[in-house]
């Protein structure tokens, strides 16, 4: 075991020195500095996930000079990570991924050190967030990269120059990905961009329950029909292997009584847990990317990323790098109120079903206020029933056309103002 | 689940079995355990590669620990190929992996085969004379080797194939439906015909396949118009118009869904002229008892479209189809007509397959059922890349290309050019551009190599500010992780596309700025 002391900065970071003792022609407004090689080295740095993305960020990040990175991710580890989270092996199964991929980059690159925390991102607050230079994304919801981005922005104080907390967010689907950079408060924020997402592929229930054509339409109908009528309120865990091969079943029998062929165990799989296909090699390119932009902020080397690149890589090679721009009223990042048309006759309830189904809002369980006033709320108990009656009441009845509402959800950090005008 | 299948379940979503089986049988050559190279072969032994072989005469160095994840600080002094080798290894217990601390070119002086036991060779820091000389051995040999170079020089990376032919079959493209609205088969035609379009029953009209509904449409239309298909925009709209007006509620989905797939349905079903062009292909025509499969399916498939009476002078029926509102009887007997006859063209093919084989000496079934009927399902979407040698990338430029894409703002080639300038300045000083300290020196050096490549090929030497030339000193050949490990990803995702023959890969050169954060791939 070499002593660590006998290993040279100078040496072991050779090829990023050279990008930070010499000058450039092309970024000229750049300045070598000794105090640039001390804040890698001091800096704290996040790192949220420690899954496909994750664990090549923590590799790259560590063999940049980052000296001292956190790592958040809730979950545990599965063998069907195997095929590309290498910080991890078949005996780690079950453990916890946070801990097990600090463990192993404490234990291969000398003098970083990697602190786990084996939870989840909203576990933590604003004083835990506010200590990083930087943090980046691995993330495999939207949710929770909403609620990232939403903290963050939030965070940001115009008058306090610590408070911008630059977010690189990478994402990854087959041989498809995207990696980001948002300044919160200067450039668009995950928000801006919510239309961009397409919409999660559903069948209808019409389909589902009476005209069944393709294999999936019976897989749906076994875990949206059948589960509940044949297990009451027990709820479906898809990641146990029993239900998905009950589920297998069921839906493979309806296919027979139908003549529908391709019923298989993992397409079952497939539909009931949304599995996204994923390599190593797709989560390499968005994870260097990203990491590569997080060096780039660091040192200001370089310029970086302004501030989107998308790639595709399943026909030939090909990226795509532009600017994304803010919107103006986005609800997180904006000051300004989202403007909406309604029918003034459709109920509250109409209003709420609108709002979770559309694209750039998303909501889940929201809840909705006028001029300070509640109208409906999701919590407390008490409370919701009470409110019950007001969703089926026309809005007209509840408020006036161009009044301001405040709509708040629990798994958002943020509240969206809209004004509403009734058509 | 077997265990093997459950650790690999997201990957073979995307090859299936035959693509992992592929993967299974290959056997790599990593020339250097260089960060890149090392980055390249993580994200092939994690997916399960049958075996590696790492080939590196270096010893363990600072600076490979701090660029190279399968290097630490246990390495140090020792072999970097033997400790790359070990380290790649502990990924993936299904994978064996070999090394040889050796210089490729003193492997190459002993054992003049070396190279026909494997199946790919990545080669990264290697000169340009090197990389002449292993790409021409991989090409020449018995079966012609991929070879895929891989640099990267501070911020940048590029990756180039070198390959005489590469068949793919299985492209995945976006859509396979072949419908043929415009010539429908006499199966499809009389089972569109057995639709009553005048039943008071909603729900019975209210699914009506649009197959039926387009067919019904299209064939009035060709009676009122000499037997042709809208060719026009305008005809196109009034066929929409047309299916409109038999719509009964605004609500009739399957109406819409025919209503939206006018303009796919007006193009003529043909051969793309993609695929009458590998017809046309010597490699097609002049078959022999060496010939792959793909030209003998090739060879068949134009024999089945050469006789009309089977084929209707069209490609093999792929028989998907989309899905669409209807009874699921409907559906199900709709789809099976179109299964049937593509089972029947699947037929004709495997008799032509069989007649062309046994001509050759070859015996009749030794090509695999699975493997001819894969071959009809995407006859439409076959590709054939043939890439360029250095020898005529180096020897026959293409200059007018060259200065083409030199004249566009920022062009990316200007990076190809600067890495082949600091290829000719290492062939001059035995070392690279910035890698000592006086790295300044070396700018005029280098823009003199640049200066060089740009007449030879006729391109104003202005097309290159020096500042540029700078920027490749600046960099000193570092290794950059960050870098290697982009380079990684995308390379190791070629050498996939190469082993598997599924999806398309680049045509040759793939260059990545790390600055900007822009790529591109060119044609050299």
């Amino acid at each position: 075991m070499v002593d660590a002391q006998t290993i040279t900065d100078n040496e072991r970071w050779a090829g990023v020195y050279k990008l930070l003792d010499r000058n450039s022609l092309i970024h000229p407004e750049f300045e070598p500095q000794e105090e640039i090689k001390e804040f890698i080295q001091n800096c704290k740095i996040l790192v949220i996930g420690a899954g496909g993305l994750g664990c090549e960020i923590l590799k790259n990040l560590a063999l940049s000079g980052f000296c001292d990175i956190h790592v958040i991710d809730m979950d545990t580890i599965d063998v069907s990570n195997l095929n590309r989270q290498f910080l991890f092996r078949r005996a780690d199964v079950g453990k916890p991924k946070a801990v097990t991929a600090a463990a192993f980059i404490n234990k291969r690159v000398q003098g970083v050190t990697v602190t786990p925390h084996y939870c989840k991102i909203q576990d933590k607050d604003e004083d835990f967030y506010s200590e990083f230079a930087l943090v980046i994304c691995g993330l495999d919801s939207i949710e929770a990269r909403r609620w990232m981005n939403a903290t963050l922005v939030g965070m940001r104080d115009e008058d306090n120059p610590d408070s911008l907390k630059p977010l690189i967010d990478g994402g990854t689907e087959g041989f498809k990905g995207q990696a980001r950079v948002i300044l919160p408060g200067i450039t668009s924020c995950y928000e801006c961009s919510m239309d961009m997402l397409s919409k999660p592929t559903g069948f209808p229930l019409c389909t589902i329950a009476n005209t069944p054509r393709l294999p999936e339409h019976c897989i749906e109908w076994a875990s949206v029909l059948e589960w509940p009528n044949k297990h009451g309120e027990r709820k479906m865990d898809t990641d146990d292997p029993k239900d998905i091969q009950w589920l297998y079943e069921t839906a493979l029998a309806r296919a027979k009584q139908y003549n529908i062929q391709g019923v298989t165990y993992s397409l079952t799989q497939g539909v009931v847990k949304n599995i996204i296909p994923a390599i190593a090699a797709t989560n390499a390119i968005i994870a260097a990317s990203c990491c590569n932009e997080a060096l780039k902020i660091a040192t200001t080397c370089a310029k970086n990323l302004n501030n989107y690149m998308m790639y595709s890589g399943n026909d030939s090679v090909y990226t795509y790098t532009f600017e994304h721009q803010r919107k103006d009223d986005c609800p997180v990042c904006s000051n300004s109120a989202t403007k909406l048309e309604f029918k003034g006759d459709k109920t509250l309830e109409d209003l709420m079903d609108y709002l979770k189904e559309k694209p750039d809002v998303q909501l889940k369980k929201p809840s909705f206020a006028v001029g300070g006033k509640p109208l409906y709320m999701q919590a407390p108990k008490q409370l919701e029933e009470a409110m019950r009656p007001n969703l089926q009441k026309p809005l007209n009845e509840l408020f006036s056309s161009g009044d301001e509402l405040t709509v708040t959800d629990s798994t958002l950090p943020f509240s969206l103002q809209v004004v509403l005008t009734f058509i | 689940m077997d265990a093997k299948t459950q650790k690999y379940d997201r990957q073979l979503r995307l090859w299936g079995n035959g693509g992992q089986q592929a993967l299974e049988s290959a056997h790599i050559l990593l020339i250097n355990a260089s960060a890149v190279g090392c980055e390249i072969l993580k994200n092939l032994v994690l997916p399960g590669i049958g075996q590696f072989t790492v080939i590196d005469q270096g010893r363990v160095t600072q600076s490979d620990i701090g660029s190279n994840f399968f290097l630490d600080a246990d390495s140090l002094g020792k072999s970097r190929a033997e400790r790359a080798a070990e380290l790649l290894g502990e990924l993936n217990e299904d994978v064996s992996g070999h090394w040889v601390a050796k210089d490729i070119l003193s492997a190459l002086t002993e054992n003049p085969t070396f190279l026909s036991q494997f199946s790919m060779v990545i080669a990264t820091d290697i000169s340009r004379q090197t990389a002449e000389k292993v790409s021409s051995l991989c090409w020449t040999n018995q079966h012609a080797i991929p070879f895929v170079w891989v640099k990267t020089v501070g911020l940048l990376g590029t990756a180039r194939i070198v390959l005489p032919e590469h068949v793919i079959v299985e492209t995945h493209p976006d859509n396979v439906a072949d419908i043929r609205i415009d010539t429908p088969f006499p199966e499809l035609a009389n089972y569109a015909k057995s639709f009553d379009f005048n039943t008071q029953d909603t729900l019975e009209f209210g699914h009506i396949p649009y197959v039926a509904i387009l067919l019904k449409y299209m064939d009035e239309w060709k009676q009122a118009h000499d037997g042709k298909i809208p060719t026009t925009y305008a005809e196109k709209n009034q066929l929409k118009a047309n299916i409109r007006s038999g719509m009964r509620s605004g609500d009739d989905e399957n109406f819409d869904e025919a209503i939206n797939s006018v303009l796919r349905s007006c193009q003529p079903t043909v051969v793309p002229s993609a695929i009458k062009a590998l017809f046309a292909d010597p490699k097609c025509d002049n078959l022999t008892a060496e010939s792959s499969n793909f030209w003998i399916l090739t060879r068949a498939v134009r024999d089945f479209v050469s006789d009309h009476g089977k084929s209707a002078g069209l490609l093999p029926l792929s028989g998907t189809i989309p899905d669409m509102k209807a009874q699921t009887d409907s559906y199900v007997t709709l789809q099976s007509i179109y299964k049937t006859k593509a089972k029947q063209d699947v037929q004709e093919v495997s008799k032509l397959v069989d007649a062309i084989l046994e001509s050759l000496g070859r015996a009749s079934g030794s090509i695999a059922p699975e493997e001819i009927e894969t071959f009809c399902k995407y006859s439409a979407f076959l590709k054939v890349i043939r890439y360029r040698s250095l020898e005529d990338e180096y020897t026959q430029p293409k200059t007018k290309q060259i200065a083409s894409w030199l004249s566009e703002e920022d062009s990316l080639l200007t990076q190809y050019v600067l890495l082949r300038a600091s290829d000719s300045f290492f062939d001059d000083h035995g070392r690279y551009p910035g890698e000592g300290d006086d790295w300044e020196e070396d700018v005029d050096h280098l823009h003199a190599n640049v200066a060089t490549l740009l007449q030879s090929w006729g391109v104003d030497t202005d097309v290159i500010s020096k500042d540029l030339t700078h920027e490749i000193c600046r960099f000193g050949r570092g290794a950059i992780h960050n870098i290697a490990s982009f380079m990684g990803g995308v390379a190791s995702q070629e050498v996939i596309k190469l082993i598997t023959h599924q999806y398309t890969p680049m045509d040759n050169t793939f260059i990545f700025d790390g600055a900007r954060s822009v790529s591109g791939v060119f044609s050299v």
